[in-house]
């Protein structure tokens, strides 16, 4: 009888504690100096694959094992950010994002790596000095670094280009993009040769943004919508009303489809739909940074690869970027922090991934020695990455705000109700503000003045 | 009390520790935290108690209430449709004079999208319902039926019929084992008589299949009820940014408390939403069962 009561009570305090495993209190004491466990596995936390060749290499020189865990982009924040809290599975290693980055470097997920043992400040001159700075929280400390730099441009099918114009070299087609009045008239003289300037509207929100840099959020917490983003929105009205895209969405099976080659015409082209059967049209040209080339392009147009150009459109602007840094409440500090190097500080492995991928690195040293000799075959031999480092000295990180990809997608929103004619103009900015402020309540717009 | 009765206590204990830790202590923490300005940084309870304040915007707040509607719209016209379709599957398929073969097959094969995950099903619809280039247009277009392309989700009524479409194509197979197993558990005796004193197919329904059938309509319609007004995966997926479609006419509550919680981060706010969907679901579940009882009384 004695031996079922023991037994019994063994038994439900087993199936108490297994239950309750994974709740333990994190440990997280510091040490100046780190020390690289190499019998542990370094958990890293991204949202793409991109790292997953890096981290082959890094188990190869290191001898150190890694898991690479990747979220898609949409849930990386909502699914991180409750781990980073509780520190219960969470990675040693992880990425942001530019949306999430300003919002975490002020918080504590990551290790400051301005402090002993790192001291990340002194590399400050060997990068783009925008992407250094980005990586930096409110108080001046470096917080995450990044190995790339993601000015973007115009990248354009050089076949249509001479079809049109008799001409497909970059500087010629950057003049005729110059400014949104030329963009339009190109736009014309595409359409009429039977090609679509661009695959969707929303494209141009990177020139509008471009075209007047200035953060949605100013440092007194009033919404900022410029003249440029209100003028664009007439734009982005004559791009529909005209029909000069091919109305296939950022993302969307038609707009990769239309990377590839012609995709079905806009059925509302035409008044007689019999004459719509069969007929395709092509998209001259997208609105793309540096990874846009490598990750989004490049794999869907490879029967036309080194026919396509890159240039600059009405105005310079960047789009994305990952940054990289060290959990903070990792118990494998050293191995993150040599992956961490490795990843941005590395010239041997850098020197490894340029030729790799071609991505535009942040790295100078690297950059410095490769950007005369440069050419991407994709592009017809053109050097993309002086193009590219041109484009990224015009950067200026201050016009990212924790707020951004909220506020975008509620503009982006707005917008496209305006350019489907189902709000006017003083409507959809109305709707834009009283969005905003349902979002995020601390922010003050101009209703709020009134 | 013996000392067996304390025993049985011991065997019980695990589920309500566990219940304890992982169910009721949630529900309370995110009471707690509907009465803070909660941002999702560090822990709830340093945040700022603010009262009442929430609640008081959430009776004020027309996005919600535009989020009420819009779920209220999509479950409704789901529920018509799902209960209409699966009522007459399951008289044909219980018919005694049609005596119809194949039964077990059929029921697995309108159980079959209920299988399948939900964002699989959003992304094939994604294709079929896409503007310019979805596989519908295509076929209406081709059939001469409409001359120029609709734009499916990028209308509010049209997003809105979507996707009460799509939850009624997921669901009428559950519904329909639901009430076929409640037709096949009404006595056969019932439906002989109606057949001896001629009654015809339709009177048969009416007066003994239906009244009869009205605990097992109660519960299908509850749980919908429940489920319905939690709809999320659909819109979710099927919105661009999962924000909600064309002039937030995808935005049901769940969507409107995911985005203030997880978009943007009013976790506060996200709280007192939960809180009021509750409510509401609580309040409509009890006027549904009340009115579909009445009359028996």
């Amino acid at each position: 009888m004695k031996m079922k009561k023991y037994l019994s009570i063994l038994l439900s305090t087993v199936v108490v504690a297994t239950s309750l495993v994974g709740c333990g209190p994190k440990t997280g004491e510091k040490s100046k100096t780190l020390e690289v466990k190499k019998d542990k596995v370094l958990r890293v936390w991204s949202f793409t694959d991109e790292l997953k060749k890096p981290l082959e290499y890094f188990e190869k020189k290191y001898g150190i094992k890694t898991e690479l865990t990747i979220i898609p982009t949409e849930n990386y924040a909502s699914k991180i950010q409750p781990v980073l809290e509780s520190g219960v599975g969470a990675p040693d290693v992880f990425t942001a994002e530019i949306a999430w980055l300003k919002q975490w470097t002020d918080l504590p997920y990551w290790e400051n790596l301005s402090e002993d043992p790192y001291n990340a400040d002194e590399w400050e001159k060997d990068y783009v000095p925008y992407v250094f700075n980005l990586g930096k929280d409110s108080k001046g400390n470096v917080k995450a670094l990044s190995w790339q730099a993601t000015p973007g441009g115009f990248i354009y099918k050089r076949w249509i280009a001479r079809k049109v114009w008799g001409n497909d070299d970059p500087a010629f087609v950057a003049e005729k993009l110059s400014t949104m009045e030329n963009f339009l008239k190109a736009a014309e003289e595409l359409k009429k040769a039977g090609y679509k300037i661009l695959p969707d509207e929303g494209a141009l929100r990177w020139f509008a943004k471009g075209s007047d840099p200035k953060p949605w959020v100013n440092e007194k917490n009033e919404l900022q919508l410029t003249q440029a983003q209100i003028d664009f929105m007439d734009y982005q009205k004559k791009l529909r009303d005209n029909e000069y895209t091919a109305m296939a969405p950022e993302w969307s099976p038609a707009w990769f489809a239309s990377m590839q080659g012609p995709v079905p015409v806009n059925a509302g082209w035409e008044k007689d739909i019999n004459k719509v059967k069969g007929n395709k049209t092509e998209v001259f040209g997208y609105v793309m940074p540096t990874w846009g080339l490598h990750y989004v392009i490049k794999p869907n147009a490879k029967n036309t690869a080194g026919d396509w150009g890159l240039t600059n459109g009405p105005s310079p602007y960047f789009w994305g970027g990952t940054w990289i840094g060290i959990y903070s409440g990792s118990d494998n500090k050293g191995a993150a922090w040599e992956f961490v190097k490795m990843m941005t500080h590395d010239e041997e492995f850098l020197n490894w991934w340029y030729k790799e991928t071609g991505d535009l690195l942040s790295y100078k040293p690297v950059t410095d020695k490769v950007k005369d000799s440069a050419s991407d075959s994709f592009l017809k031999g053109q050097n993309h990455y002086q193009f590219f480092l041109k484009e990224a000295d015009k950067i200026n990180p201050n016009i990212v705000t924790k707020y951004d990809q909220g506020i975008d997608n509620i503009w982006g929103n707005v917008v496209s109700e305006y350019v489907n004619g189902k709000k006017t103009k003083e409507e959809a900015i109305n709707e834009f503000y009283k969005q905003v402020k349902n979002a995020y309540p601390e922010i003050i717009t101009p209703l709020d003045k009134k | 009390m013996n000392s067996k009765n304390k025993y049985g206590y011991l065997f019980i204990s695990p589920f309500f520790i566990v219940f304890s830790i992982f169910g009721v202590y949630p529900i309370l923490l995110s009471l707690y935290m509907s009465f803070t300005d909660y941002k999702g940084i560090g822990s709830p309870y340093s945040a700022n108690w603010v009262g009442l304040q929430q609640y008081a915007r959430l009776i004020k707040d027309a996005y919600f209430l535009q989020a009420f509607i819009n779920t209220w719209k999509i479950w409704g016209v789901n529920i018509i449709l799902q209960l209409a379709l699966a009522l007459i599957l399951a008289v044909i398929f219980s018919d005694m004079r049609l005596k119809l073969k194949g039964v077990s097959l059929f029921r697995a094969i309108f159980y079959l999208p209920n299988l399948m995950t939900v964002s699989s099903v959003a992304l094939l619809f994604l294709y079929i319902l896409d503007w310019h280039h979805g596989a519908l247009n295509g076929l209406l277009l081709r059939a001469g039926l409409i001359s120029k392309p609709v734009n499916w989700l990028g209308q509010p009524h049209t997003a809105q019929l979507a996707v009460s479409l799509i939850q009624t194509w997921l669901w009428f197979g559950h519904t329909f084992i639901i009430i076929f197993a409640g037709i096949e558990g009404i006595s056969k005796d019932y439906f002989e008589a109606a057949m001896i004193d001629g009654a015809n197919r339709v009177q048969t329904f009416f007066k003994v299949t239906l009244p009869l059938l009205k605990p097992i309509m109660i519960y299908v319609v509850i749980t919908s009820l429940i489920g319905g007004l939690q709809l999320f995966e659909i819109p979710f997926l099927i919105s661009q940014n999962g924000l909600g479609g064309p002039e937030g006419s995808l935005v049901t509550m769940v969507l409107y408390l995911f985005n203030q919680a997880f978009k943007y981060r009013n976790f506060g706010y996200a709280a007192a939403v939960a809180y009021g969907l509750f409510l509401i679901i609580l309040v409509f579940s009890v006027i549904v069962f009340k009115g579909m009882f009445k009359e028996e009384v």
